[in-house]
């Protein structure tokens, strides 16, 4: 762990604060953890005795939050794939994953499930007590399933838990049952898979697979212990099953009709959308090199998908519905830390503007992190989770995915990423 | 990796003849010029290699640990090492690992983990840089018998899980266990041949049938692997001579006969005393409860005598001692190690000279690379430390984190020397 940097001072920055204003030229003052000053120019704030980081008219920027993390996903092709990974692997991998995802510019990641049951939380548990570095964590439980369902890899003749990807369950007391074990591991979210998924056979995306019943004992239990649901909804009837049972966070929501969208506008101020878009762009246009070339990809049912699911986000945006970028990185076509891809898929076919774009992986990612008062902006007492970019994200999203063009990363003051300075050029030990 | 020139610098080479000044070349992975300069000389410059001016600060290559426990937590007992859950122990690992390299360790050599995989996997996941930390050999869990050193169940918790060490009975459960290990990619076996007093069962003691260590012996060299023992006990060293077992761990009982035939096999066998574990048991464990009337009482006083006087004895005999063995308890927690060495000094009578070249120059075969490891010459590998001050006059320096400047392994800094910053922080246009 770096040390704490107690006070930065960052001189001549374009300050992108988040909240969907232009930006506009000025000095943003760390100081421990906190953002403390925000100054208009460059005079405006003293340096005093903070390190000065003169930026030279680079972006200064809120850090992203990735609304649908699975640190565990192995960049496999498959979810056989991932699930095979040995446990103590499995732990390293999701350790090295999180510290990339910071240094990526992600300062805030939502679980959206983790591969095998205590993952996401030891992780979680690891960067909190500062033992690994990785971004701010909310940890999710296993994708819970029915036999059958997404997530349920058990073969016919290998009928055993420890091959599934899922947790599979049957029935709402069973349900209650592993609900309450992974609230007992520490999850911050149980996730539930409501709906199937065109890259399974068998359940694909248009499917409903749970009972009212079943859904109704999880959110019960997860709501006595404060807890968080979160759900895979591609389906129409799962959408309005999840909205039913008040749950306020919805991963892809591809299939939708009038009703479904008139229960999400009517619930805007409280739901959140995740579609995980790049995973279904992968999928019908990049996946050859995997086995899935575009005709297998139509067959699977990713055409009729795309198409839903641009039309869903794009009248769910029209209706004020608060829709997130993130999501399902970390197969090997849809690979960790081309995360921020989203927000270019956001404004080519969603309809958002570059701005509602870094708006909605800012102060919607302060919301979905459940910290709206002090998380996703640049502004004085909000955490000191911050971007420094060479050039204009607005002009071009694509430098976010550009390591090279993040040239700094900060979360809670302390720079997971160090901005890069003129070295002096000769070497010499300190006497 | 760029190349490195070191410049008046003092090297001590791993070969035994007092340090000299110098200049030492870095390319790639290997070291690739040695030369002796005079006081302030300096020679041109070798282009395109960054130039590291040592003012002076001590040479000296990578220190190789003979008895690492990366997954020993740093807690007072073995039960609360097992209870950590898989998840948190192989993070605890990477961390001590790196922790090691911190701290000069450029090789360790796993002398028992305490749940199957968790070497083998750090192993894996330093070669393929998805952690930091020394070039590793990965043990095997403690192979045991039932009520011996490493059987941590109780009699109402049977279940293997609760155990420490792989119980065995029988020498087809060892076959079986052993197979299961080489499975696994373990680099050596770890076999309890002897008690250990805080457990209950007296170091003196010994445990397992000569035909259940033959087929652990057997077993691992159809495998190509190497065996380690925890030999306390007078029969169990002479076991380890008898049946081929390369690394005899503790040897604190070793009577004339042992030591003849230690002698007779000098190069066959390396001992690691892991002298830390008795010292501070004896003497510094009070905070635990080992209070010292408590530990004399479990007879480790009268080990560590027998054990000081052992190991003086295989000093003269010129019997390969290592430094290493046991950090990871509460009271000799990981990092700690270097103290290995100052006890060498202080106890039995080594040089600080000897004291280096056990933690140097034995560490090459001891991690099975030779002379390719452990030296400051042409052509081995680069694993090399900057030390502020002379571990030659002050072998305490050694335990000092911000004492050693620099650790370069593989070619690479994992710890750059400090350099002077300038003041103001400008990012590169």
């Amino acid at each position: 762990m770096a040390a704490p940097d107690t006070e930065t001072l960052f001189t001549n920055v374009r300050i992108l604060d988040g909240t969907g204003q232009m930006p506009y030229a000025g000095s943003v003052r760390v100081r421990g953890k906190r953002i403390v000053a925000v100054g208009r120019s460059a005079g405006g704030v003293s340096a005093g005795d903070a390190r000065v980081v003169d930026a030279a008219g680079a972006t200064l920027m809120p850090g992203m939050t990735e609304a649908h993390t699975h640190f565990s996903w192995n960049d496999a092709a498959s979810l056989a794939g991932i699930q095979t990974m040995p446990l103590e692997e499995h732990v390293l991998w999701s350790a090295q994953v999180a510290r990339r995802y910071l240094e990526a510019g992600f300062t805030s990641c939502l679980g959206a499930a983790c591969a095998k049951p205590r993952l996401d939380v030891v992780i979680r548990n690891a960067i909190e007590s500062g033992q690994i570095p990785g971004p701010r964590y909310l940890a999710a439980s296993q994708e819970i399933t029915v036999p059958g369902g997404l997530g349920d890899e058990m073969l016919p003749h290998l009928p055993f838990p420890e091959f599934s990807f899922g947790v599979v369950v049957n029935g709402a007391e069973d349900l209650r049952k592993v609900t309450r074990m992974f609230l007992k591991y520490g999850c911050d979210s149980i996730k539930l898979n409501l709906s199937g998924d065109n890259f399974v056979p068998g359940a694909d995306a248009k499917t409903t697979w749970m009972t009212d019943a079943e859904v109704a004992a999880c959110a019960e239990e997860v709501r006595m212990r404060g807890k968080r649901i979160i759900v895979h909804a591609r389906s129409c009837a799962s959408v309005k099953q999840a909205l039913r049972h008040g749950i306020r966070l919805i991963y892809h929501a591809s299939f939708t009709d009038t009703e479904a969208l008139d229960m999400l506008e009517a619930a805007r101020d409280e739901v959140f959308v995740a579609p995980g878009i790049g995973i279904l762009y992968a999928l019908l246009n990049e996946a050859e090199p995997w086995g899935v070339d575009r005709a297998k990809a139509v067959a699977m049912g990713y055409e009729e998908e795309w198409a839903a699911a641009c039309e869903s986000l794009k009248a769910m945006h029209r209706r004020g519905v608060r829709v997130l970028p993130g999501g399902d990185y970390g197969f090997a076509f849809n690979p960790h830390l081309q995360n921020a891809r989203d927000l270019e898929l956001f404004v080519k076919y969603l309809g958002f503007t570059p701005m509602e774009a870094i708006r909605a992986c800012t102060l919607y990612g302060g919301q979905v992190m459940m910290r709206p008062h002090e998380l996703g902006l640049v502004k004085e007492g909000y955490l000191a989770d911050l971007l420094l970019l060479d050039g204009d994200p607005l002009a071009n999203l694509s430098i976010l995915r550009e390591p090279k063009r993040i040239l700094a990363v900060m979360k809670d003051g302390v720079f997971a990423k160090r901005p890069p300075v003129a070295q002096a050029r000769t070497w010499e030990r300190a006497a | 990796m760029a190349d490195v020139h070191f410049t008046n610098v003092r090297i001590f080479d791993g070969g035994g003849e007092t340090p000299f000044q110098g200049e030492v070349l870095v390319q790639g992975n290997r070291i690739t010029r040695v030369v002796k300069t005079g006081y302030g000389v300096r020679s041109a410059p070798v282009a395109g290699a960054q130039v590291i001016d040592g003012a002076g600060a001590f040479m000296m290559p990578g220190m190789v640990e003979a008895h690492t426990h990366f997954s020993w937590n740093d807690q007072p007992s073995l039960e609360s090492i097992q209870r950590m859950p898989p998840e948190e122990h192989i993070l605890w690992c990477a961390e001590v690992a790196k922790r090691y390299l911190d701290m000069g360790w450029t090789s360790c050599v796993g002398a028992a983990t305490a749940k199957p995989r968790l070497d083998v996997v750090i192993r894996n996941a330093i070669n393929d840089g998805t952690i930091v930390g020394p070039r590793y050999l990965a043990a095997s869990q403690e192979i045991t018998v039932p009520g011996g050193l490493g059987d941590t169940t109780a009699p109402h918790l049977p279940q293997p899980e609760f155990a420490f060490g792989a119980v065995v009975s029988g020498a087809e459960e060892m076959r079986r266990c052993v197979r299961m290990f080489c499975k696994y990619g373990v680099d050596s076996l770890k076999i309890n041949l002897s008690g250990e007093s805080i457990t209950g069962m007296p170091s003196e003691m010994s445990q397992f049938t000569e035909e259940e260590i033959r087929v652990c012996v057997e077993e691992a060299k159809a495998w190509g692997k190497r065996v380690a023992a925890h030999a306390r006990s007078t029969w169990s060293i002479k076991q380890c001579v008898k049946l081929g077992i390369e690394v005899i761990y503790h040897a604190s009982f070793a009577d004339e006969e042992a030591l003849d035939l230690l002698e007779a096999n000098k190069f066959h066998h390396f001992v690691a005393p892991g002298l830390a574990w008795l010292i501070n048991t004896s003497h510094h464990a009070s905070a635990w409860g080992l209070t010292p009337e408590v530990t004399r009482k479990m007879g480790y006083h009268r080990e560590l005598e027998a054990a000081i006087e052992s190991m003086k004895a295989m000093r003269r005999r010129g019997i390969r001692i290592l430094p290493g063995g046991d950090y990871g308890f509460a009271w000799t927690p990981h990092g700690t190690n270097a103290k290995d060495l100052e006890y060498f000094v202080k106890f039995i009578g080594m040089s600080p000279m000897e004291a280096l070249l056990s933690a140097t120059a034995w560490g090459g075969p001891m991690m099975k690379m030779g002379k390719q490891l452990g030296y400051i010459r042409e052509g081995c590998l680069a694993d090399i430390l900057l030390i502020d001050g002379d571990p030659l006059a002050d072998i305490t320096v050694l335990q000092d984190k911000a004492r050693i400047l620099a650790v370069m392994k593989d070619g690479e800094f994992h710890r750059a020397p400090p350099v002077r910053q300038t003041r103001t922080t400008r990012w590169a246009a």
